[in-house]
């Protein structure tokens, strides 16, 4: 790297904050052609956030944005896109049933006359793709593509939009690992271009392989921008969680009551295997894994909402057979979704409604609720997790936040009085203040008996309320820690597939 | 370049040709049961007669097979069909127009002007389709009763005959001109940007948005262009009957959609082919063209069309539901 | 001018209850200047005798519309109740004397649930779109129709079945009841049961509900199988006011089924709507098709206007929607 050169990219001081509550503070970064910058920090670090910015989704409060030297505004994606800057989303924008080639010249099809001029589509498509040595066919559906594959097709459909800047949103999270060489190898490919990428991801252990800079965020904060050879992953991980040791964390775990979940062995190939796994009455056991680890399927499994080949469910030491989510209600299983919005709540229901959701047997007679009950019950639970909204339990959880809205969904199960509550990564996209109430919430109901499964790809999460954690690497549990011995370090390298 | 060799080689357009082959199947299959049941068949006389029934639903289902792969619907094409009709007539008899061509021209503009009104309602107004078309559907078909009067008026002009009855070396002028009309829209849909970018908008529209395609635009032409041949459908019907009825084309819509549906569009969008359109419409033709000569009831026509969508449709659920668990389990 | 990504929720918090209260009342009101209007053009309008007509006549398309509202809340459609409801009166009128009328009357009934219960097996087991299976469904039962009632209008003649539609409860006549009845009943379980609870929680969100253990599949099949069996019962009114079954009853009833319930505020994507709006949707269809008959109007007017009503109403609430969005928008 030339660093006499002037970068391609400069976002100077950049400042923002939502409902006054500041997100990123004076946040710099620079990034030159052909290089890879990746952009680290932890959830809520302020990385998406910076990100859209660059795009044009969202606007700066503070801060400039220089390209080539030059003053930018950036108002909208267009803006962005004119700029020759692209984003690649996790989840790609596509047209499934049109070709390879189509996809990368949509919008943009050579014609001779009226007519596509399918040869020219053909070379076109043939020559980006050669550029990154990449060997798809150009006539494939892309629905017939792996999910690698898509990706690099969105990729190169960035190069045949002459995007000079490109950034990748966690895009090893679907991928096995040797479709990740595949991709590392376009994305070098891709340098040699001299297109510059900023590199999001959570897997520390895929950074020194890709990388030539990282950029290192925390709290909305700028804390280091180091070439890669001056780093190890140990380093990295140090930099992004910061000195700050959680305090609550540091409290002995109580000891766990008689076993009340119990996996034996539970597969499924290609996705989790050979998971057993014991949780206890008022225990928390927290699993930590990266994206794609396996964790978040384990969940469904276990929920009844996705299959397993095979393995045994057990509940209070009586194997169950879990087909469904009712099934699995029925054996005293809840279950908190990653994506509230989509898998959690009916958001045009109101509080009560949702909160009743799951409840539904014991609230009603022949069919009709006990409207009394039903509203008793649900204030109930508003107050003991203290769930805030403005128009009481007949507001509709649309208009909820996402901390209250996720106690929403925490309510529906403790009012259908599962024994066993499973959480799917429980404060995504929840802010700082509302995730140490839930944590709190968690740990109360555990003391009151409740067994508790936390599955989570944030690290501090899982330290904060886990009085125990396990970690899945590709599938497996690579390793267990009680809460002494739990370390931020630890964890990430163990999750990582290093030795704990 | 042999980075991905791993991966498995695609099967261009793997699931289209199974539902391609599957629907030649169905055809084949009914083929050779009334070939064999009935004597009458495979005559010329019947094929010829066959083939000249063709060309209402056939045509009226190309608008509808753009439509669908936007991933929209039009129920207002039959109403569509009628209101053309009537319209000719009453400008030909009522307002005493010298030709009966410039009336066909005036009808075929007023079903396009009823497609461009779908048009906007969908794009402007952000009306669902099925909603927008609904409304166009009543509007239409009242037009044409009151245009009418409720009135079937007799249009037996020799030239105008032609459209529908005539035949160019035997074969019906209505069939040629479907064919051509096919011929024409599958160059549209397959080897121009604008037929290519309908399946974009169909198969993801905020994809299609982000890569720069008008498709407003888009969904309004391919409306228009519907209601275009919707009233081109309207004055074979006429042309073949030798009168106008405003109740003519009565549940139209429904089966040109089955045809459309039964070729392996999907209702959802992004997919389908005029090659599938024009094997199903055949399919409902020679279903009723069959039965007929069995001389079963007219009425069972129905009960075979509706109970042929279903099968057909619901196979092709299973089967795809089916090879997808295979995929899960090959990974 | 960021904020507004954020911040719509506190903004729509706020105008919500007030904008769900003008919506209504803005159905109400088109249905009151209907009103108005028709009474001041024609002195029959407002008298009890012509609007006993009204409502009569509006009973079977509102009979079905109760159960299409359901259906629809629930993320459904079924345009074949049309044809159920002409093959049930057909079946009826076939075997009234094999079975008696009672007896025929309930083999119809037997035969629309039949439907519904196959257009719900279709649509959740099958997994066909429910458009293309109530399609199918459509040809089927009206193609049925005609076969067995070989195309001809059958005459269905018993006094004690002609009372169907002809008795009344004190002032109002029994299909009138009926229908309110099941109105009143169909709103009061869409409200307060655990079946219109499952209707609404599967239209918003269907994978939400599944995820909370609702029997998602099960609930949709029931209210197919409803659907099929309203439309068998509007069927046996309609067969016992025209004294007859013939296969071509009802035609397109399906259509206006739809409009009403569209009109009604409930949306075609599911998760919400009322009987409230759906009631109200009736009326307005019926009071059009009622007046311009009075005004001598051809029926043929009818569908016309019926038409740009449904469009107007539709389209009046997008554009609303989307300017007091933007208002909104540009407020915070």
């Amino acid at each position: 790297m030339d660093n006499n050169r002037r970068p391609l990219l400069e976002m100077r001081d950049i400042s923002k904050r939502f409902f006054g509550v500041p997100v990123l503070d004076r946040v710099s970064l620079d990034l030159y052609a052909g290089e890879v910058l990746a952009l680290l920090g932890e959830n809520g670090a302020g990385k998406s956030t910076l990100i859209k910015i660059l795009n044009g989704d969202y606007q700066k409060d503070g801060g400039d944005i220089y390209l080539d030297g030059e003053l930018v505004t950036l108002r909208e994606p267009r803006d962005a896109e004119a700029h020759g800057i692209r984003m690649i989303y996790q989840e790609l924008h596509y047209a499934p049933d049109l070709s390879v080639a189509e996809n990368l010249l949509l919008g943009h099809l050579p014609r001779r006359g009226p007519f596509v001029d399918w040869k020219a589509v053909d070379d076109i498509a043939r020559k980006y793709l050669a550029l990154l040595k990449v060997n798809i066919p150009p006539r494939a559906l892309m629905r017939d593509l792996s999910v690698v594959e898509r990706e690099i097709v969105e990729i190169v459909k960035a190069l045949a939009i002459q995007a000079r800047i490109i950034v990748m949103d966690e895009p090893t999270a679907a991928l096995a690992p040797r479709e990740v060489d595949i991709l590392f190898e376009i994305i070098r490919n891709l340098q040699a271009q001299n297109v510059a990428i900023i590199y999001i991801s959570h897997r520390l252990d895929e950074i020194p392989r890709i990388a030539n800079r990282v950029t290192i965020l925390r709290d909305g904060k700028h804390i280091a921008t180091r070439p890669i050879e001056d780093l190890d992953t140990r380093e990295i991980a140090q930099l992004m969680v910061g000195r700050k040791m959680t305090e609550r964390s540091r409290k002995t775990a109580p000891a766990a009551g008689e076993p009340v979940l119990r996996l034996e062995r539970l597969t499924r190939p290609g996705d989790f295997e050979d998971i057993s796994l014991t949780v206890g009455r008022g225990e928390i056991v927290g699993i930590f894994g990266l994206l794609g680890a396996g964790h978040g399927r384990l969940t469904r499994a276990i929920f009844g909402a996705d299959t397993y080949q095979s393995g045994q469910i057990f509940i209070n030491g009586t194997p169950v057979t879990i087909r469904s989510p009712r099934d699995a209600r029925r054996a005293g299983i809840g279950f908190v979704p990653i994506d509230r919005k989509v898998q959690g709540l009916v958001l045009d229901m109101t509080v009560r409604e949702n909160v009743t959701l799951a409840n539904w047997g014991q609230l009603s007679r022949m069919g009709w609720f006990r409207r009394r009950l039903e509203r008793a019950n649900t204030q109930k639970w508003v107050d003991r997790l203290g769930i805030r909204m403005a128009g009481g339990v007949e507001t509709r959880t649309r208009y909820l936040s996402g901390g209250n809205q996720q106690k929403v969904v925490l309510a529906r199960w403790l009012e259908a009085g599962v024994k066993v509550l499973i959480l799917n990564e429980p404060t995504w996209g929840v802010d700082v203040g509302a995730r140490a109430d839930i944590y709190e919430q968690l740990e109360a109901l555990a003391a009151q008996g409740l067994a508790i499964l936390i599955v989570s790809s944030d690290i501090q999460e899982v330290l904060s309320v886990s009085h125990r954690i396990l970690t899945m690497h590709k599938g497996r549990i690579s390793a267990e820690f009680s809460r002494a011995d739990a370390s931020e370090e630890r964890l990430l390298q163990a999750a990582a597939g290093g030795e704990a | 370049m042999n980075r991905i060799e791993s991966a498995p080689l695609p099967v261009p357009r793997g699931r289209q040709a199974a539902t391609t082959i599957s629907l030649a199947a169905t055809f084949l299959i009914l083929v050779v049961f009334f070939a064999w049941r009935s004597p009458n068949f495979l005559t010329a006389i019947n094929l010829v007669n066959l083939a000249s029934t063709l060309a209402i639903v056939g045509i009226v289902a190309i608008g509808e097979t753009l439509v669908l792969i936007t991933g929209g619907v039009d129920i207002s094409v039959g109403a569509v069909a009628a209101l053309a009709g009537v319209v000719t007539s009453v400008l030909l008899l009522n307002y005493g127009w010298p030709s009966i061509w410039l009336c066909a021209l005036a009808a075929l503009i007023a079903g396009t002007i009823v497609g461009l009104t779908n048009g906007l309602l969908i794009t402007r107004f952000k009306i669902n389709p099925l909603i927008a078309t609904l409304g166009a559907y009543s509007i239409a078909r009242g037009l044409a009763f009151v245009l009418s009067g409720g009135q079937t008026n007799l249009l037996n002009d020799p030239g105008f005959q032609f459209l529908g009855r005539g035949a160019i070396a035997g074969i019906p002028f209505s069939l040629l001109l479907m064919l051509l009309l096919y011929a024409l829209f599958w160059v549209v849909l397959n080897h121009t940007p604008f037929g290519r970018n309908l399946y974009a908008i169909g198969s993801n529209r905020e994809a299609a948005r982000l890569s720069g395609i008008r498709v407003n635009r888009h969904l309004l032409v391919v409306y228009a262009v519907t209601g275009l041949l919707s009233a081109l459908g309207g004055l074979i019907n006429v042309s073949q009957l030798a009168s106008s009825a405003p109740r003519s084309a009565v549940g139209l819509e429904f089966t040109v959609i089955a045809a459309v549906v039964l070729g392996g569009t999907s209702l959802s969008g992004g997919k389908g082919s005029l090659v599938g359109t024009f094997i199903g419409v055949i399919i409902l033709r020679i279903l009723d063209n069959g039965l007929t000569l069995l001389n079963i009831s007219s009425f069972w026509q129905d009960v075979a069309r509706g109970t042929v969508l279903l099968l057909a449709v619901g196979f092709d659920q299973i089967r795809q539901r089916w090879s997808e668990r295979e995929a899960r389990r090959g990974q | 001018m960021s904020e507004h990504v954020a911040s719509p929720a506190t903004t729509e918090r706020r105008r919500l209850p007030v904008f769900r209260l003008q919506e209504g009342i803005g159905l109400l009101a088109i249905l009151v200047l209907i009103v108005v209007v028709l009474s001041s053009l024609s002195p029959v309008f407002l008298t009890q005798r012509n609007l006993l007509n009204l409502l009569i006549a509006s009973t079977t398309i509102a009979m079905i519309a109760v159960f299409t509202t359901m259906l629809m809340v629930s993320g459904g459609l079924d345009l074949s109740v049309a044809a159920t409801a002409a093959l049930t009166g057909v079946v009826i009128a076939e075997t009234q004397e094999a079975l008696g009328i009672w007896g025929a009357a309930a083999l119809g009934v037997a035969v629309s649930a039949l439907v519904g219960a196959i257009n719900g097996f279709m649509v959740t087991v099958v997994r066909i779109n429910p458009f293309i299976t109530t399609l199918g469904m459509l040809s089927v039962a009206r193609g049925l129709a005609f076969v067995i009632a070989d195309g001809l209008t059958v005459p269905v003649f018993d006094p004690g079945f002609a009372q169907l539609s002809e008795g009344m409860i004190g002032p109002i006549p029994l299909p009138v009841a009926v229908t309110l009845t099941l109105f009143v009943a169909g709103w009061a379980v869409m409200r307060f049961t655990v079946y219109g609870r499952a209707m609404y929680a599967i239209g918003g969100n269907a994978e939400a509900s599944a995820l909370a253990g609702v029997p998602v599949q099960r609930y949709r099949f029931i209210a197919y199988l409803l659907s099929g069996l309203s439309a068998g019962v509007a069927g046996v009114f309609l067969t016992s006011r025209l004294y007859a079954a013939a296969p071509q009853a009802a035609q397109g009833y399906e259509l206006t089924v739809i409009a009403a319930v569209v009109l009604g505020g409930t949306s075609l994507a599911g998760g919400k709507g009322s009987l409230v709006g759906t009631f109200i949707g009736v009326l307005i269809l019926a009071a059009l098709t009622n007046g311009m008959t009075l005004l001598s109007l051809s029926t043929d007017y009818q569908q016309i206007i019926q038409g740009i009503v449904l469009l107007l109403a539709v389209g009046l609430d997008q554009i609303r929607v989307g300017s007091l969005g933007r208002l909104a928008a540009m407020r915070t």
